[in-house]
């Protein structure tokens, strides 16, 4: 009857503690001659996790991190481009460049311009790396949030999570090794996080806030002796069927997947459990106490899992509507902005205060950038603009106060070190440990990377 | 592989450099220009890469050229792509890209061009893709399927020969047959995907006759559950779904019936060359009849319709959905992946980008069934079940109606134009304008207050306009507009007032002191164009009322008490225009009097959230124009009357079902797209058949091509075909195929571990008829498949893996069997075939990328009948590595995540099941209730040991709960035991 003997005794030493110890860690792990032990990586890892923050529905660079004095001074001016988004519509055969609607100003020691619309990421910005070159393939939210995701703008692929997962494992078997909080469904649906051919425990696993963040987390029998009796008894006749199959790894592996099923039941609502943190950390997320919704939530969740060895955490802020889409009114953004602005700038802040983050890789992107023009120089919104957008690096082995690439002088077009989502990608699997070019998978007599066939490291924002 | 071929091409190449041919006149070509190609060409142009799809390692290799045609024109330099290249002339880019030829250099490869451009390289071996031409002829998938002798010795069946020949040469044996139930269970998962039912084996136990379990293959056989788990098996491969897959993932309401076809097909063994045919071309074999056999025919193309659809506006992407067919094609019936050479030359396979756009041109002139995507909603081409010559015949009746009406339609719309132009041309002449503003964004603002009294005279009509600031796009606006006569009877004309009498039910509209005609609702954007088309209750909005003349302008009221809530919020008793992006919409007063009259009003943007607000321009035409207006007015009411018998008549149009399939289209030969982008077209490419098996040359260029190709991928000249397929009819039973790659038979494929065995099924399965069922026989009928699954220490020390087959292998159920058998032990299987998915019906779709279709039904049929949703994965089925609905799955993964065994300990679907099967157990006495659970789950009875641990478990869960009744805590004891049973290793594996 000594049924959890060994995971059981691990499992309660690490329940004690707050930071899972890293032999505990890899004690577990070891024990599963899984798809998900941890591997080694191809080059030195700098991070040992990623939180990958979403902004969906494409934020306006030139509202935020990538400023432009000339679009002020020649607010008004007519321009002529062959914009996908412009193209042949009714109504757009004139486009006016538009100023921003925030103001910008040098921030920290580095004097990195940032816009009044994210003053506490500003606040933070000698963290950071800003890439204020990125450009994507696509201008419709579909493909370019596949793009993001997955390095392919119509196909399904895996995930960016899956890939890190298929690449180097987890470093807690108690839980998925790829974790999403996204409280609504954005563009592409499941796709998002999907491993696609990669091996399904990769698959990212989608935590949404309320009563049950996974599917069947909560225990349907509600005494936890109960079932406790009756995961026992399973163990007992499966052992009684492996008798004699004690061949098969299948088997075995199955039986250990309810011991970390139980264990899920309740580590995962004790990641989620954000009673024991200080009112210290929560204002530095803006949360309030018993508050369990919001990006301050998930920012905090977020740090939490990596601290449980999660490899992959993704967030994503609103889902495939109400999001950063400002099409009719760039006043939107403000009221988008404060919901993450303050959580972001506190999850930085927090995981240095945790000495965490020489070894946590966060990444801040959209999909895509917002038309620096309209039709008209009243239109109070911004279109779809794949040419030229922002996104942040920061943490392990990321250069701080930096800025890398720029837009030309109206901020429509990348032009000085651009950087491809593939080159993004690149950079993210090489600061994980990972050569883009090696991670590959065999699939229908071809091998598939993340970068497809393209993608270079961007060495200048590592350090 | 790969290596070792271009090492091995690189020799031969070394080889012919060594050894030049003597003629003379090669002489100039083998001293000056090989050299130079070597050192500065071929590095880029010939068997590494092939920039620009151009090769410079054989005279074949510039005469066919790259994108931009042949390289070299014998004789004239100049006209040659080769020699403007080095000069970057003519928008090429200066060759070589990283390097420059010395001016002797360009001279030597002018001369020897403008000489004829003589090339003795004929003997350098020919390329196709990524073989060379005598690789392919000796590679394994491609060889003629022999006919292997069956090896002597002691077993009878075939397979076992085949088999037992390996295994002896390793000294191993087949282990013994599995013990009866085991074998029962096995072959019931293995053709129905459901578990025997407890009487099945009691049955079988019984039967001592030596064919017992060959009758239990031929009734299983016979089960309409064998085509729902081998019509998975092959809906696995093309992908199947019931939504579309682009941005807004439209429903596909009719591909029920290609999945039903595939199982229907299946169930009465169909033979494969058969079914495959009807998959490719079913519409053009159907037209050959019999009558009862069209309509199946046309659903069986579903195969090349439900290939998925990409971006927002679905006919713009189609060569992506090409690519996913021919893929498809490819993986799935071939086991080559074709679709690698969208862009290129397979750069490992014998697959050019020719081969892939000669199959492109058969398919883009096929006319594939249009599902509606976010840009066109509205699902189109979908294909009738009765041939085109009935249908019309049934149709004729109502289509001579339908012109007749809209002949008069046009008419009287005719007319009232006229009659409007007329209005307008009075209009220009005797403008006045009263007053104009702009209106911001969600603002409002009056009018008329400021006005003085106007002097009318009864037909002078007093005009409002609105129009959408800047271009912007419509605008919802209420509007109130209201005259007073000044002196005289102080007379009010309230337009809201008098609209909401009656609902708003004529246009032109009465006042309520009895004048007939005094408020117009005008279309004003090129004349005053009354607005004749009548809605009540919009949208489904009681009490909601629109005038508009099927385009955006239109005017509306609200005469419901209470705010609706359409695309903005329209408050209670109101009225208001909508006008259309391009120009106004007008109300119009035509005044009834003579005399002095003040005006006032307001207008308000009430559509607030959109980038600016609207104008407004109050004018008076001092004339009297009722003679056309009435004239426009009666011609609008015709229209009116037409437009509503056009209505109703389209409602009696005659019905017809229709499929999700493909008809033929525009026949056309494709130009590639260079490096796959459809912008960039290059040669045409005659449609024809893959090079590597024949490149048979379409004959019937009048059509798609699509039956010939049908024929092509069928013939006997075909290998593939049948060698794809027996493997994976080997495969969905024994857990592997005998190629590991079922989809890839090309050289990066894993060649045949018996390929004996696998060209003897396959000639066995050609001149079987291509009869699955057959190919069960002789399968299931073997010892190879009736081996126990028992581990052998000795075995495994010669063969771990079991390549060599010396038992059976366990297996996972599949996400489908798991919830089937879940359902079919708790006897809450609903196992008549389901149809159609209960799809919002299409004149309500509206989906986009931000809220696309995502709706999962719920069914107690089997899982083949689950909804499909390709941006949106079934919970269940993803969970347990279900298909993948965006590409073709050849095997099943079997993973083991920790969230499965979340859904065995919480998930309410599976409490259920236990629940349903406990509900019947507690009918029997309790000393039979352990053995009564095991046979109901297990079809077997516990072991003492088993029956011991159950009865000790329900003791001591009993005990968990000491203080409800009884009656529960036995209930909820044995519902704990009947899920242990349920997540047990021995339920969800057979052996």
């Amino acid at each position: 009857m000594a049924a959890f003997s060994r995971r059981g005794f691990v499992r309660s030493a690490a329940a004690g503690s707050l930071l899972m110890p890293g032999l505990l860690s890899e004690l577990l792990a070891a024990e599963n001659s899984d798809a998900t032990a941890p591997r080694s990586p191809h080059i030195r890892a700098r991070a040992k996790s990623v939180i990958f923050l979403f902004m969906s529905g494409g934020v306006s660079h030139v509202d935020s991190f990538d400023p432009k004095p000339k679009l002020i001074a020649n607010h008004g001016k007519q321009v002529v481009f062959d914009h996908p988004e412009t193209k042949g519509r009714p109504g757009y055969e004139k486009l006016f460049l538009k100023k921003p609607d925030w103001k910008f100003a040098p921030r920290g020691k580095s004097g990195i311009e940032v816009s009044d619309l994210f003053p506490h990421i500003g606040h933070q910005v000698d963290d950071l790396t800003v890439i204020r070159s990125m450009h994507t393939s696509h201008s419709n939210h579909y493909n370019a949030t596949l793009g993001m995701h997955t390095g392919s703008f119509a196909f399904a692929r895996p995930s960016i999570g899956a890939w890190a997962s298929y690449g180097l494992g987890t470093l807690n078997w108690n839980l998925p090794s790829f974790l999403v909080l996204a409280p609504q469904m954005p563009y592409a649906g499941t796709q998002v996080w999907s491993s696609d051919f990669l091996p399904g425990v990769h698959q990212g696993t989608r935590v949404v806030p309320g009563s049950e963040p996974i599917a069947n987390l909560r225990p349907r029998v509600r005494s936890i002796s109960a079932q406790q009796l009756e995961l026992n008894a399973m163990k007992e006749f499966n052992e009684l069927h492996r008798a004699k199959r004690a061949d098969d790894p299948a088997l075995e592996a199955r039986i250990k997947s309810f011991e970390t099923a139980f264990g899920m039941q309740s580590e995962m609502p004790d990641a989620l459990d954000l009673s024991k943190e200080s009112e210290q950390t929560l204002a530095m997320y803006g949360l309030k106490r018993g508050q369990s919704d919001g990006f301050g939530w998930q920012c905090l969740v977020a740090r939490r899992l990596v601290e449980r060895g999660v490899r992959f955490v993704e967030l994503i802020h609103t889902g495939s509507s109400s999001n950063w889409d400002s099409h009719g009114n760039m006043a939107d953004h403000g009221r988008l902005a404060p919901q993450v602005d303050q959580p972001v700038a506190g999850l930085i802040r927090d995981l240095k205060r945790l000495g965490m983050f020489e070894d946590v890789l966060v990444v801040w992107t959209t999909e895509f950038g917002r038309t620096p023009f309209n039709n008209t120089v009243e239109n109070p919104g911004r279109e779809h603009h794949n040419w030229a957008f922002s996104s942040i690096l920061a943490g392990a082995g990321v250069r701080r106060g930096h800025v890398h690439g720029a837009t030309d002088e109206h901020g429509i077009r990348a032009i000085e070190k651009p950087v491809h989502v593939h080159d993004f990608h690149a950079t993210i699997l090489h600061l994980m440990g990972l050569d883009h070019t090696k991670l590959t998978y065999r699939h229908a007599g071809r091998d598939y990377r993340l970068t497809d066939v393209h993608g270079e490291v961007i060495h200048e924002v590592l350090c | 592989m790969a290596a070792l071929r271009t090492s091995a091409f690189l020799c031969l190449f070394g080889l012919i450099l060594l050894t030049p041919s003597v003629s003379r006149s090669d002489d100039y070509f083998e001293k000056e220009v090989r050299p130079l190609l070597v050192r500065a060409c071929i590095g880029c142009h010939g068997p590494e890469k092939q920039g620009r799809g151009l090769r410079l390692d054989s005279k074949s290799g510039w005469q066919t050229g790259g994108e931009r045609g042949t390289a070299i024109v014998p004789g004239k330099p100049d006209a040659s792509p080769i020699i403007k290249a080095i000069h970057g002339r003519d928008g090429f880019s200066r060759m070589p890209l990283n390097g420059k030829l010395t001016d002797h250099e360009i001279s030597v490869l002018k001369k020897w061009v403008k000489n004829g451009a003589i090339d003795p390289r004929t003997n350098v071996p020919s390329v196709l893709g990524g073989m060379t031409l005598d690789e392919t002829v000796n590679w394994w998938a491609f060889r003629p399927i022999s006919r292997p002798a069956v090896p002597h010795g002691r077993f009878s069946n075939p397979v076992d020969a085949f088999i037992g020949e390996k295994l002896a040469q390793k000294n191993l044996s087949l282990s013994p047959i599995a013990d009866r139930r085991t074998l029962l269970r096995r072959a019931t998962y293995d053709l129905t995907g459901l578990p025997p039912t407890p009487e099945e084996v009691e049955a079988f136990l019984k039967d001592q006759s030596t064919d017992a379990f060959a009758r239990v293959v031929e009734r299983l056989l016979k089960s309409p559950h064998y085509g729902e788990r081998w019509g998975r098996h092959w809906l696995d491969l093309v992908r199947y779904a019931d939504t579309a897959g682009e941005n807004s993932d439209h429903p596909l309401p009719h591909a029920w019936r290609y999945r039903n076809w595939v199982i229907d097909a299946l169930n009465s063994d169909m033979p494969y060359d058969t079914f495959i045919r009807e998959q490719i071309a079913g519409d053009l074999i159907a037209v050959h009849g019999p009558s009862e056999k069209y309509a199946a025919r046309v659903v069986a193309t579903g195969f090349l319709a439900i290939a998925r659809r990409f971006d927002h506006d679905s006919d713009k992407s189609m060569h992506l959905t090409h690519e996913d067919g021919i893929d498809t094609i490819g993986k799935a019936i071939l086991g080559l992946s074709l679709g690698c050479a969208r862009c290129h030359d397979h750069k490992y396979d014998a697959i050019s980008s020719r081969d892939y756009y000669a199959l492109y041109g058969i398919l883009e002139s096929t006319r594939f069934a249009f599902p509606g995507c976010e840009a066109k909603q509205q699902p189109r081409d979908l294909v009738p079940l009765v041939p085109p010559a009935e249908w019309k015949r049934i149709v004729q009746p109502y289509l001579h109606k339908l012109a007749s009406v809209d002949a008069a339609i046009k008419s009287s719309a005719d007319l009232q134009r006229r009659h409007a132009q007329e209005v307008q041309a009075a209009f220009v002449k005797n403008r006045r304008p009263i007053s104009q503003g702009e209106v911001a964004d969600g603002k409002e603002m009056a009018f008329g207050e400021s006005t003085s009294e106007l002097q009318v005279n009864a037909g002078d009509m007093i005009l409002l306009s609105v129009t959408p600031l800047k271009n912007h796009g419509a605008d919802t606006t209420l509007v109130e507009f209201e005259v007073t006569e000044v002196g005289g009877q102080r007379r009010k004309w309230n337009a809201t007032e008098d609209l909401l009498a009656t609902a708003f039910e004529a246009n032109p509209h009465a006042d309520k002191h009895g004048h007939k005609q005094v408020w117009w609702f005008f279309d004003a954007r090129n004349q005053p164009t009354l607005l004749h088309e009548h809605v009540l209750d919009l949208a489904g909005n009681k009490g909601l009322t629109a005038w508009r003349n099927g385009d955006t302008p239109s005017a509306l009221i609200n005469a419901a008490a209470t705010e609706q809530s359409v695309w903005t919020k329209l408050p209670p008793k109101s009225l208001f225009v909508h006008p259309s992006p391009n120009g106004n919409v007008a109300v119009g007063w035509l005044s009834p009097i003579s005399g002095k009259v003040r005006i006032n009003g307001r207008i308000r943007d009430a559509h607030p959230g959109g980038p600016d607000g609207v104008g407004w321009v109050l004018e008076q035409f001092s004339i009297d124009v009722r003679k056309p207006l009435m004239a426009q007015a009666e011609a609008a009411a015709e229209l009116r009357r037409l437009t509503v018998e056009r209505t109703a008549l389209a409602k009696s149009a005659p019905k017809q079902d229709v499929a999700y399939a493909v008809v033929d289209g525009k026949p056309a030969d494709a130009r590639m797209h260079l490096r796959g982008d459809p912008e960039k077209t290059g040669e045409v490419v005659p449609r024809r058949w893959l090079q590597v098996l024949g490149g048979t040359a379409l004959k019937d260029k009048s059509s798609s091509g699509r039956l010939e190709l049908a024929h092509w991928i069928t013939s006997k000249g075909n290998p593939l075909t049948a060698r794809v397929m027996v493997n994976r009819i080997w495969l969905h039973h024994f857990g592997k195929g005998i190629v590991k790659t079922p989809n890839d038979f090309g050289s990066r494929g894993i060649a045949p571990t018996h390929p004996e065995l696998l060209d003897w099924l396959a000639s066995e399965f050609v001149s079987s008829e291509w009869g699955l069922k057959t190919m069960h026989r002789i399968i299931m009928n073997s010892q190879t498949y009736q081996q126990s699954a028992e581990f052998r220490e000795d075995a495994s020390r010669t063969d771990a893996s079991n390549n060599l087959y010396w038992r059976f292998e366990r297996r996972r159920l599949s996400a489908e069997e798991i919830r089937d058998s879940l359902l079919a032990v708790s006897r809450q299987l609903d196992r008549k075939p389901a149809e159609a998915h209960p799809f919002p019906s299409e004149s309500t779709w509206a989906y986009t990328q931000h809220v696309p279709f995502s709706t999962q039904f719920e069914t107690d049929k089997r899982s083949v009948y689950l909804i499909q949703i390709r941006n949106r994965r079934h919970p269940f089925l993803g969970l347990f590595d279900g298909a993948d609905p965006n590409s073709s799955t050849p095997v099943r993964q079997s993973t083991t995540v920790p969230t499965q065994a979340l859904y065995f300990l919480n998930d309410a679907f599976f409490h259920a099941q236990a629940e349903r099967i406990v509900e019947r157990l507690l009918i029997n006495p309790e000393a039979d209730r352990a053995n009564v659970l095991f046979e109901t789950c297990l079809q077997r009875p516990p072991t003492v040991q088993e029956r011991e641990l159950t009865l000790e478990f329900v003791r001591k869960r009993k005990r968990k709960s000491p203080d409800v009744p009884d009656v529960e805590s036995t209930k909820a004891s044995w519902c704990a035991m009947a899920r242990i049973i349920l997540a047990g290793n021995e339920f969800l594996f057979v052996e």
